[in-house]
């Protein structure tokens, strides 16, 4: 069993405009998605995570660069390994004039999985009875829920969803967010892209932060936060001006908020109120204000001129 | 890939505009045949008499004066007139023949090729038509690339919907050809006449018209996969047929073996015959031009449409094997 779902080293993809200009999508990118669990795969748009995508399917060529799923080099053994692979890249893509079902019979058909699988996957993304429908009169929740139950077809070990919530509304994310942290908890890798930072931290466990084409951050959702930016601690006292002073003086960053007064570079706010209490200053509130995903994506992708 | 070829065909009949494509060949096939059956019909007891009257009147004509006229036309011949010409072609009367007059008589042998032929053309163009959509389609709508997540080795991808395009066509072909010959025979035991037929011939002719056929749903699904817009594929061959054929063609006489047209029809008719203009200088001064007659072999034409066919397969296979799908 590997450790590593998904692996890139190196990769890299440029394409040439009508006028002849090359652009980077992806430069370089090195990227490691552990087997099992949530991974977010964000970045700004245009920050090249579809393209990182699409060359993990065999969709595009890569450039320059390794990749490998499931230990399988990609794309000369995808072929090997994409029964375990399931995928929505972008919008949904199905032929319109098609019936949700018609569609799924014909992926079905294609790589050899029972009609009754498909009956079984309209079910379980809540289908059955739109199924008879033509895709083109789908909404875009609709849309989406039948790429999911096209990718559940294979009932497939790593499943990619790229931007899966896009022009969804909120029930639908939700929807989408349970079914992505249901595949992982039941142990499946589930790679997720998206722009939208607030709906990956509630269901990742893992993250990579790219901005143009490079990979900025990875690890655990705790580790990105914590290597990211320091802790800032918001404080309630009755004398904030001797507070300020005596916190100053230790040399740390103090800023007013309203009645709160705002520590920054905190790493263990009982260091801070034992210094006030020292001086007679008692802390009546304190808030540890911990930096959320959005807060160290925003700041990481600024040193790359992103944000 | 026979079980891919599978799902393509499945998929290929199950389209709407395969079912209108299938339904206009239906019409167009109903409305040859109501066409050969006006045809082939006799003429009325009325136009009949008529026929036999002027040919009587004609043939009349011709006892009482063709000796005199004759002797007219030797006695004033003027060999500075018309040089080169020869008096007993110029002088001769023939004989009004009955055959001549009224509708020539319906026959089989020599009706089913003209419809075999010009069936050909739409059949051509429908496979073309369905084929270039079946593919394009999946361009345009962007599902070739949930398509590939499925199925990501391309050369069976490629090769189980050109495979597809072809094979479908094949009973379309064969249900169609069948249909307008034994109509057409039909047609001909009742109205007119069946003797002299060459069934193995009837029969070469009807299977190279279901080749062809299939041959168009293979190159409108290469053309298809190549431009990704049926539009764009339907634009390309009507421009190919007014530039090249059409324009091209009329002003370089020379270039005709090498036309697509040409050598289609060389090879559904089992050889065809086109003129090519040759002037000279005479030596009197004058310049003069005369149309040379030649033909284009059955041999050329299946050479032709093979290469065609083959090249156009490969260069659509390498172009799909290296395109990134977006």
């Amino acid at each position: 069993m590997p450790d590593l779902a998904i692996s890139t080293r190196g990769l890299r993809k440029t394409y040439r405009t009508r006028r002849g200009r090359t652009v980077v999508a992806v430069q370089g990118l090195d990227l490691d998605v552990p087997v099992g669990g949530v991974h977010g795969f964000l970045g700004p748009n245009g920050s090249g995570k579809t393209t990182s995508i699409r060359m993990l399917l065999g969709l595009i060529r890569a450039d320059a660069g390794t990749m490998t799923v499931f230990d399988r080099p990609v794309p000369a053994r995808l072929p090997e390994i994409v029964g375990r692979v399931g995928a929505i890249v972008e919008s949904p893509k199905f032929f319109p004039a098609f019936t949700g079902r018609k569609n799924l019979e014909l992926l079905a058909a294609a790589i050899g999985v029972p009609k009754q699988r498909v009956t079984e996957v309209l079910e379980q993304t809540s289908l059955g009875e739109r199924g008879k429908d033509r895709f083109k009169g789908y909404s875009l929740g609709m849309k989406q829920r039948l790429a999911i139950a096209a990718t559940l077809l294979k009932d497939p070990d790593l499943l990619i969803f790229d931007e899966p919530t896009n022009g969804l509304d909120p029930a639908g994310i939700r929807e989408i967010r349970e079914t992505m942290r249901g595949l992982g908890d039941q142990g499946k890798t589930v790679l997720v892209s998206s722009h939208i930072l607030a709906e990956v931290e509630q269901v990742a466990d893992t993250v990579s932060i790219i901005g143009h084409g490079r990979l900025l951050a990875s690890g655990t959702v705790a580790e990105v936060i914590g290597g990211g930016t320091t802790a800032t601690v918001k404080i309630g006292v009755d004398d904030r001006e001797a507070a300020a002073r005596v916190l100053t003086a230790a040399g740390l960053a103090v800023r007013a908020d309203g009645n709160y007064l705002l520590v920054d570079g905190i790493e263990n706010p009982a260091e801070l109120t034992k210094r006030l209490a020292d001086q007679q200053l008692y802390v009546n509130e304190l808030v540890p204000i911990r930096a959320d995903l959005e807060s160290v994506f925003l700041e990481l992708t600024a040193g790359e001129g992103l944000a | 890939m026979i079980r891919l070829t599978g799902v393509e065909l499945r998929r290929l009949t199950a389209r709407r505009i395969t079912l209108l494509g299938v339904a206009g060949v239906v019409l167009i096939t109903a409305f040859l045949l109501f066409v050969t059956w006006r045809e082939a019909e006799p003429l009325s007891a009325l136009e009949q008499q008529q026929a036999r009257t002027s040919f009587e009147q004609d043939h009349k004509m011709w006892n009482d004066t063709h000796v005199q006229n004759e002797a007219e036309c030797r006695k004033t011949w003027d060999p500075n007139v018309n040089p080169g010409a020869n008096i007993d072609q110029v002088c001769s009367y023939s004989e009004p023949k009955a055959s001549d007059y009224g509708k020539p008589q319906a026959v089989f042998s020599q009706l089913v090729p003209q419809l075999l032929h010009g069936a050909s053309y739409f059949l051509l163009f429908a496979g073309f038509l369905i084929g270039a959509s079946f593919v394009a389609a999946e361009f345009s709508s962007g599902a070739i690339g949930n398509w590939l997540t499925f199925e990501p080795r391309r050369m069976r991808v490629y090769g189980s919907k050109i495979a597809a395009a072809g094979l479908w066509f094949v009973p379309l072909g064969v249900v169609v050809t069948a249909v307008l010959t034994l109509g057409t025979y039909l047609i001909a035991a009742q109205l007119g006449s069946t003797a002299g037929t060459d069934w193995s011939d009837v029969i070469g002719t009807a299977v190279r018209v279901v080749v062809t056929t299939a041959m168009g749903a293979v190159l409108g699904a290469v053309v298809g996969l190549v431009l990704r817009h049926t539009a764009a594929a339907i634009g390309l061959v009507m421009g190919y047929i007014v530039l090249v054929e059409g324009v091209f063609g009329a002003f370089l006489q020379k270039v005709q073996p090498w036309l697509l047209g040409k050598n289609f029809d060389a090879f559904v008719l089992h050889d065809t015959t086109y003129d090519i203009e040759a002037c000279t200088s005479q030596p009197d001064g004058s310049y003069t031009c005369d149309y040379i007659q030649k033909t284009l072999t059955f041999e050329h034409g299946a050479w032709y449409l093979a290469i065609l066919t083959l090249v156009l397969v490969v260069v659509g296979g390498v172009i799909f094997q290296r395109r990134d799908v977006n």
